[in-house]
């Protein structure tokens, strides 16, 4: 009897094939295909987010974010503790310094930056200068952020990030006013799906470590995180006697929220479930905002949610396989001759 | 092609801190005994959030420039802190109630206030991280800025006692026998216009 021994040569060739095929893999996961809807989506959330924000701040943004002795706690205090973790985040503090070296006060800088937030807010809306406005809108928004660090929630992070993301992304879309004016070439759709995988991905990690992080306490199990949750002001909207003729279904829901999160990566990439948990998860965001009045919160998630995964842009019908390999896999899968 | 390549070490690098971020995160709930997993857990929990802020350059001087590439780039991408809200457990909620004394004996009590509901949020947001062991350090300026800017609108206070401590709120069976949220205080401040004493 012959044994097959293959060489260290051909065992070495085979192992560089299976890296080879693995890498082609992981790039055709990055880059599939894609129109630039979910961007529009994206573009036009964030524009609403942020012309949201800074009129829900209107009255109180110098106040929060004035110096010692003239705001609520001073900017000082946020901005120390940002620079004690790196002296290049940016900050409210280096506009400021930067306006008083053309003799501006710091109330008239303040002014300044959130009427430049708003109009960055309203460009991105309309679509108008899209890549100069979401640049403004997240350098403002994350001097703000940083400036006020400790009065910071999480809707800022996920500001911050989703206008990071925008910035990056290949703007403009067809849909903005900037297309429509200019008549800009169609940007490179593997360069489109490539942003939005990177954002699909991320809401699979905030998802995943928020569910993890519940599914790790004992409150989320029996209800009673949610009862301390919607009696907790300034977030108690619903009085407590409502909420009492629910509260056996406190525990079923508290269940099912950390369920719905700590499974989102999973069941959101397939098409038979996506619908599903796409709703599902839009829900409960709602319900955040309605019930809980963290309205900026709920529609950043929602636009996230809805940019990457509510619309369906791609072109050709499977971006996890390469662009040679998907009719077949299709017809393995499925054995349809038609695919 | 080069240009994908970029495009993924980037992927590759931003997913990679991202992941870093978070289990750091879910590491030092698990090491405080925050969570339902039993106690023998903290210690390896201890030693793997070290892992992760190792990742995140934390171990290094503060002046190291890695470290602060790392620091800035999480923050100007947003994702300097980990998704664990209302997490495992929800956080007890933290009330600053201000006394104020005039020349006169009257006492009058106060918080500290903003305008809009959306700052409320901010405000509160601000209160439940003063009792974090790492904001201990500004704890008493944060709270002397907080009676201050109460106090600018009172300018005759003489004296002004800040009293700080966490609102316990009823669980249901507790609601349902009529109980309402008790409030226990953590540490209290006395200011003067002229010195300041702490208690």
């Amino acid at each position: 009897m012959q044994s097959a021994v293959k060489s260290p040569g051909s065992q070495i060739s085979a192992g560089l094939n299976l890296l080879q095929k693995c890498w082609q893999r992981f790039l055709g996961f990055l880059f599939p295909r894609e129109t630039d809807t979910w961007l529009a989506v994206l573009r036009i959330g964030l524009g609403l987010q942020t012309a949201v924000y800074a009129l829900f701040l209107r009255s109180d943004w110098h106040y929060l974010f004035a110096s010692s002795g003239k705001g609520l706690v001073g900017r000082e205090v946020g901005e120390a503790i940002a620079s004690f973790d790196s002296p290049l985040i940016p900050k409210l503090g280096w506009l400021v310094a930067l306006g008083g070296s053309v003799n501006m006060s710091e109330e008239t800088v303040l002014s300044v930056a959130w009427a430049c937030l708003l109009s960055a807010g309203c460009f991105l809306l309309l679509g108008l200068f899209c890549r100069p406005a979401a640049i403004v809108a997240w350098f403002l928004h994350l001097c703000a952020a940083e400036s006020g660090g400790l009065l910071a929630y999480g809707a800022d992070s996920f500001m911050t990030t989703a206008l990071f993301y925008l910035m990056l992304s290949p703007l403009p879309d067809r849909y903005s006013f900037d297309h429509w004016v200019v008549k800009t070439k169609p940007k490179n759709p593997q360069l489109l799906g490539f942003w939005r995988r990177v954002l699909q991905v991320h809401l699979c990690f905030v998802y995943f470590i928020g569910g993890l992080a519940k599914c790790l306490g004992d409150g989320w199990w029996n209800g009673s995180n949610l009862w301390r949750s919607l009696i907790r002001p300034p977030f108690n909207l619903v009085s407590p006697d409502i909420l009492i003729r629910f509260k056996y279904a406190l525990p079923a829901l508290g269940i099912s929220i950390c369920l719905l999160e700590v499974s989102y990566l999973v069941f959101i990439w397939m098409k038979k479930t996506r619908r599903v948990w796409l709703v599902c998860i839009l829900a409960m965001h709602a319900a955040i905002g309605l019930l809980m009045g963290l309205y900026l919160f709920a529609l950043v998630m929602i636009v996230l949610n809805l940019a990457a995964f509510g619309t369906n842009g791609r072109i050709g019908r499977h971006g996890f396989l390469p662009q040679h390999k998907r009719t077949g896999a299709f017809v393995e899968i499925n054995g349809r001759a038609d695919a | 092609m080069s240009s994908k390549r970029i495009h993924a070490a980037w992927f590759g690098l931003h997913f990679f801190l991202l992941t870093a971020v978070c289990l750091a995160g879910i590491f030092w709930l698990i090491a405080q005994g925050a969570t339902i997993l039993p106690s023998a857990c903290n210690e390896y929990a201890r030693k793997a959030e070290l892992g992760a802020t190792w990742c995140l350059g934390k171990e290094a001087g503060p002046s190291n420039p890695l470290r602060r590439g790392i620091a800035t780039y999480l923050h100007a991408a947003g994702i300097q802190a980990g998704y664990s809200f209302f997490a495992p457990n929800v956080p007890t909620k933290h009330r600053l109630t201000l006394e104020l004394f005039y020349d006169d004996g009257r006492v009058e009590y106060e918080s500290p206030h903003v305008r809009s509901k959306a700052a409320a949020l901010r405000l509160d947001s601000l209160l439940d991280r003063l009792p974090e062991q790492r904001y201990e350090p500004v704890r008493e300026v944060l709270v002397k800025m907080l009676a201050f800017s109460v106090w600018r609108d009172h300018p005759n206070v003489k004296k002004l006692r800040a009293t700080f401590g966490s609102v316990n709120p009823p669980s249901i069976t507790e609601f349902e026998q009529g109980k309402m949220e008790t409030f226990q205080p953590m540490f209290s401040f006395d200011f003067s216009l002229r010195d300041e004493q702490t208690q």
